[in-house]
C-alpha cells in the first residue's frame, strides 16, 4: 500500500463518486474515505500521495482531522475543499501548512491539477528525505579527527591554516581532506557544503 | 439651610416702659399715701387745737364761777339770802349753763351757814368720807387762800359731783368759804358748744379709767382720733377724753384716688395686653421666619427645577435646581422675556406656540417633553409641568413651571432603542445569513458533484480514442440525479417561503401609514427630518397584511431619509401621500434626496444590489415581493422638485 495516491475524505457520497470518476478520467489513483475517523483509523506513516479533505462533515471536521494528522507527524500535502469557503478559514488552514484550498463547486479540472501538483510535491519531498538519509549514512563513516578537519574546511580555511590550528603537518591535512571527500562522495569543498546544508553533523 | 439671624432684642429698651410704669405707679401710691398722711395729720392737729380750746374754755368758766362765788360769798355770810340782789346773783350763778348744782356757804369755823338749794338731813358734813362739803378741801382752801377743788364723788342718779371751796375774807380776815357743787355731767353737757359736740364725743374718766360722765351722740367713733388730757381743775386723777366722730366720707379725694387706682389698673392691664400681643406678634414673626426659611431650604434642595413667570412670560423666579439644570445663574434668567436663552435656536417658534397654548389652555398636568440647551451647549431634555400661579387674592398672576431633567433617561432610552434595533437587525441578518449559508452548502454539494461528473466527461471526450458509451451513460444518469437533488432543495426552500404567505384582512391604508410614521418618527426627529402626511379622505379598504404593508412604508421612508442625509435643513422632508386611482389605492413616498441615476434605476430591484455601504440589497427586493404578493406594484419615478417618489399601488377588492 505504499503507492502514491490521493485520499479523498468527504461525507457526501455523490461527491466521492463524482471525484473518483473524474480522477479516473485523468488516470489519477485515488482512495475514498466517508469520514475523517475512518481515514485516521486506517492511516499508516509510510503512506504517500496527498489528502483531499472536506471541511464540513458529519462527525470530525476536516480542520480537526488536519490537526490530528499534524499531531501524528503526517507530512502528506492536504488540499481542503468546502462549500463554505471563507477567507479566515482558508488563511488559517494555509498557515497551518495546508497545501491548497478550493471552493465547491470546482472549475473543470482545477482540483485535479492541484492534486497532481501535490502528488509531485510529495514525491519530491520523499526523494529529498531519502537523500538526507544517504548523507547521514556517509557522515557516520567520517572519523572524529576528520570531522574536526571537515569543520575547518567548511569554514573555508586553507590547508596551511588548518595545519597550524590543529598543529599537524600540511600533508596530514591533505590526506584527511582526500579521505573526507572520498567518504562523502564529493569533489570539492563547495559540493561538500551544499550536501551538508540543513543537516546536522 | 441658613437660618436668618434672630433679632437681638435690646432688653433695656424693652424693659424701660415697664420700669417707668413701676416708678410711676410707685410715685402715685406714695402720693396717695402722703396725701392721706397729711390729711390725718391735719385732722389730728385740728382735734388737738379744738381740745385745747375746750380745755381753756372750761378752765375759764370754772375760774369765772369761782370769782363769782368769791364775790357773792361775803354777802351770803353776812346776810344770807335776805338781800334780793344776793338772791338774784345766786340764781344767776345756779343757772343750768354754769354746771353748778348747789352753792353752800360756811363760816370761818366750817359751820354750815346756808345752802341753795338747801341741804337735806341726809347730807353728811365734815370729815367723813363722802361728806359734803368736805372739811379737808375747806382746810386746803383756807390754807392756800385760793379756790380749791375736791375730788369727784358719785351721787344718786349716776351723776358725779365735785366741789370748789372759795375762801372768803372780811376786813382782811378769813370769814368762811363759799362752796360750789358742780355736776360733772351738766358741766360736760352744758358747757360745750354745739359744734364741738357735733364733732367730738367728750367723756370724763376717773382715776381708775371708768367713764363717769359723757356727752355723746349715737355715731361711730374713729378710734384713730382720740385725745386724752388730765381734767385740771378739778384734778384728782380725772381725765378728759375726746374722741372724734367719724367724719363724713370725703368723696372727692376718694373718687380721685379711686380713679387713679382704676387708671393704674387700666394701664397695667393694657400694658399686659400689649405685652402679650407683642409676644404673640414676635412668635408669629418667628414662625413666619422659620416657615420662610424652611420653604427656602425646601426649594433650594429640590431636584425639580422651578420657574415662575408673569403673565407676559417674563421669568420672575427660578430655584437653584433650575439654574443647575440650565447652567444659567438666577441673575441671568430673572426678568428675561421669550425667546429664553436656553431655547434651541431653531425651536423658537415651537416654544412660543407651546407658550401660547398654555396661556389659553391652562396647565399641563400630564407634562410636556421639551428639549432645551444648557449654557455650555449640551442638550437638555425636560419634562415640563406648567400650572397657573394664583396669588393670595385668587388672582392669576403668572405661571409656575416645574422641570424634570430627563436628559439621561432620554439618552438611555435612545441608546436602548438603538441597541434593540441593531440587535434586531443583527439577528435578522444572522438568521438570514444562516439560511443563505445552509442553502448555499446544500446546493453546493450536488452542484460540485455535477461539475465533477461534467469535468470527467469532458476529460473523456477530450482524450483520443474510443469512448465507452455505457460508461458515459452511467455517469450521465448519476449527473442527472444530482441535478434533481439540487432541484429538490430549491423546491423545499420555496415551500418553506410559501408557508409565510400574508395574512390578509381589510385594512385602512391611512391607519397603517400613521402607525408607520409613529414607528419611525423618533428616528426622523433625531436625524432632523420632517415627516409630513397628506392622507386622502374616504380611502377604500384594501385586503392586505398590515404588518407587511407597514414594513414596506417604513422601508421606503428610511430609504428616503437616507437619501436626504446630506441635505440642508430646509430640504429634509419626507411626504407620505395616499390617494385612489380607479380601483387602486396609491401610496407615494416622496423624498427630496439625491434622486436615482439611470444605471442605478435599472438595477434597483435586483437582489443584493445596494447603494448603501451597510445595505444588504434586500430591502426594495422584499418590498416589491410583498407588493406582488398583494397583487400590487412597487415602482418609482423622479421627483420634479428633486429626489425620488416611490409609488406603491394596491388593488381594491371588488365589493
Amino acid at each position: 500500500m505504499n503507492t502514491a495516491c490521493a485520499h479523498i475524505i468527504d461525507d457526501d457520497e455523490a461527491i466521492r463518486d463524482a471525484l473518483e470518476w473524474q480522477f479516473r478520467t485523468r488516470g489519477l489513483a485515488c482512495r475514498l474515505w466517508p469520514s475523517a475517523e475512518a481515514f485516521l483509523a486506517a492511516w499508516q506513516p509510510d503512506w504517500s500521495g496527498c489528502i483531499v479533505l472536506d471541511i464540513r462533515m458529519q462527525g470530525m471536521s476536516g480542520l480537526e482531522c488536519f490537526d490530528a494528522l499534524r499531531a501524528r507527524d503526517c507530512r502528506l500535502p492536504v488540499i481542503f475543499i468546502t462549500g463554505h469557503g471563507d477567507v479566515p478559514m482558508a488563511v488559517g488552514a494555509l498557515k497551518k501548512g495546508a497545501f491548497d484550498f478550493i471552493e465547491k463547486p470546482f472549475n473543470d479540472n482545477e482540483l485535479l491539477d492541484i492534486v497532481a501538483q501535490a502528488l509531485a510535491a510529495d514525491a519530491e519531498r520523499q526523494r529529498a528525505a531519502a537523500d538526507r538519509e544517504t548523507v547521514q549514512a556517509r557522515l557516520a563513516t567520517v572519523t572524529a579527527r576528520e570531522r574536526e578537519v571537515m569543520a575547518l574546511i567548511l569554514e573555508g580555511k586553507y590547508n596551511k591554516v588548518i595545519a597550524d590550528e590543529l598543529n599537524i603537518s600540511m600533508r596530514t591535512v591533505e590526506a584527511h581532506r582526500a579521505k573526507i571527500f572520498d567518504k562523502m562522495g564529493v569533489r570539492s569543498a563547495v559540493e561538500l557544503a551544499q550536501l551538508l546544508t540543513g543537516i546536522r553533523y | 439651610m441658613d437660618t436668618p439671624p434672630a433679632p437681638v432684642p435690646a432688653t433695656w429698651q424693652l424693659r424701660l416702659p415697664y420700669l417707668t410704669l413701676a416708678l410711676f405707679l410707685g410715685t402715685i401710691a406714695a402720693l396717695v399715701w402722703l396725701t392721706r398722711a397729711y390729711d390725718e395729720e391735719a385732722q389730728r392737729a385740728t382735734l388737738i387745737n379744738d381740745v385745747l380750746w375746750m380745755e381753756q374754755n372750761m378752765r375759764f368758766h370754772l375760774d369765772r364761777n369761782a370769782a363769782l362765788l368769791a364775790q357773792l360769798g361775803p354777802e351770803l355770810l353776812a346776810a344770807g339770802l335776805r338781800a334780793p340782789s344776793t338772791r338774784a346773783s345766786l340764781e344767776q350763778l345756779l343757772r343750768a349753763e354754769s354746771g353748778l348744782v348747789r352753792v353752800i356757804w360756811l363760816d370761818a369755823e366750817g359751820k354750815l351757814k346756808g345752802a341753795v338749794p338747801p341741804l337735806s338731813e341726809a347730807h353728811l358734813m365734815g370729815e367723813t368720807q363722802g361728806a359734803v362739803p368736805a372739811a379737808s378741801i375747806l382746810r386746803l382752801a383756807r390754807a392756800i387762800g385760793q379756790p380749791a377743788y375736791g375730788p369727784a364723788y358719785e351721787v344718786a342718779g349716776g351723776d358725779y359731783h365735785f366741789e370748789v371751796h372759795v375762801p372768803l375774807y372780811a376786813e382782811g380776815a378769813f370769814a368762811g368759804t363759799a362752796v360750789g357743787v358742780y355736776s360733772l355731767q351738766t358741766l360736760v353737757v352744758r358747757e360745750l358748744p354745739w359744734w364741738f359736740s357735733e364733732r367730738y364725743r367728750v367723756s370724763v374718766l376717773d382715776a381708775d379709767g371708768r367713764e363717769i360722765a359723757a356727752k355723746s351722740k349715737v355715731a361711730p367713733l374713729s378710734s384713730a382720733h382720740e385725745y386724752r388730757m388730765s381734767f385740771e381743775p378739778p384734778g384728782h386723777g380725772l381725765t378728759l377724753r375726746i374722741t372724734a366722730y367719724r367724719g363724713e366720707t370725703r368723696w372727692i379725694p376718694v373718687l380721685l384716688i379711686g380713679s387713679l387706682v382704676l387708671l393704674c389698673g387700666v394701664i397695667l392691664w393694657s400694658v399686659w395686653q400689649l405685652r402679650s400681643q407683642l409676644a404673640r406678634r414676635l412668635a408669629a414673626e418667628q414662625a413666619l421666619r422659620n416657615e420662610s426659611a424652611f420653604r427656602k431650604a425646601m426649594e433650594d434642595s429640590m431636584i425639580t427645577g422651578m420657574r415662575a413667570r408673569d403673565l407676559r412670560g417674563r421669568i420672575t423666579h427660578v430655584n437653584p435646581a433650575f439654574c443647575r439644570m440650565t447652567g444659567y445663574s438666577a441673575e441671568e434668567l430673572i426678568g428675561r422675556a421669550p425667546p429664553l436663552p436656553y431655547w434651541l435656536p431653531d425651536h423658537t417658534e415651537q416654544r412660543q406656540a407651546l407658550l401660547d397654548r398654555l396661556q389659553e389652555g391652562g396647565s399641563t398636568p400630564e407634562g410636556v417633553e421639551l428639549r432645551f440647551r444648557r449654557k455650555n451647549g449640551e442638550p437638555l431634555d425636560v419634562l415640563l409641568f406648567e400650572a397657573p400661579l394664583i396669588d393670595a387674592q385668587g388672582r392669576h398672576t403668572g405661571w409656575l413651571g416645574s422641570f424634570l431633567d430627563i436628559t439621561e433617561q432620554k439618552r438611555a432610552q435612545e441608546l436602548a432603542r438603538q441597541q434593540e434595533e441593531r440587535l434586531q437587525a443583527t439577528s435578522r441578518l444572522i438568521t438570514m445569513g444562516e439560511m443563505a449559508s445552509t442553502l448555499a452548502h446544500e446546493l453546493n454539494q450536488p452542484l460540485a458533484a455535477i461539475a465533477s461528473y461534467n469535468s470527467g466527461c469532458m476529460n473523456r471526450l477530450a482524450a483520443a480514442g474510443e469512448i465507452d458509451r455505457e460508461e458515459l451513460m452511467e455517469i450521465h444518469l448519476r449527473l442527472g440525479r444530482q441535478a434533481q437533488r439540487a432541484g429538490e432543495i430549491i423546491r423545499r426552500v420555496h415551500d418553506f417561503v410559501r408557508r409565510s404567505e400574508p395574512k390578509r384582512i381589510p385594512v385602512d391604508i391611512n391607519v397603517i401609514i400613521r402607525d408607520a410614521v409613529d414607528l419611525i418618527e423618533a428616528d426622523a426627529r433625531k436625524r432632523r427630518i420632517r415627516l409630513l402626511t397628506e392622507l386622502a379622505d374616504r380611502l377604500p379598504e384594501v385586503d392586505a397584511d398590515p404588518v407587511m404593508i407597514e414594513q414596506i412604508i417604513v422601508n421606503l421612508v428610511r430609504n428616503g431619509m437616507d437619501a436626504m442625509h446630506d441635505n440642508p435643513p430646509q430640504r429634509r422632508t419626507v411626504r407620505l401621500r395616499t390617494g385612489q386611482e380607479d380601483d387602486l389605492v396609491v401610496i407615494k413616498v416622496i423624498d427630496q434626496g439625491r434622486g436615482i441615476d439611470p444605471q442605478t434605476a435599472r438595477r434597483l430591484f435586483e437582489p443584493f444590489f445596494t447603494t448603501k455601504p451597510e445595505g444588504m440589497g434586500m430591502g426594495l427586493n422584499i418590498c416589491r415581493s410583498i407588493a406582488e404578493l398583494h397583487r400590487g406594484r412597487l415602482g418609482f419615478e423622479s421627483n420634479p422638485e428633486g429626489g425620488t417618489i416611490f409609488i406603491l399601488t394596491l388593488p381594491v377588492e371588488p365589493a
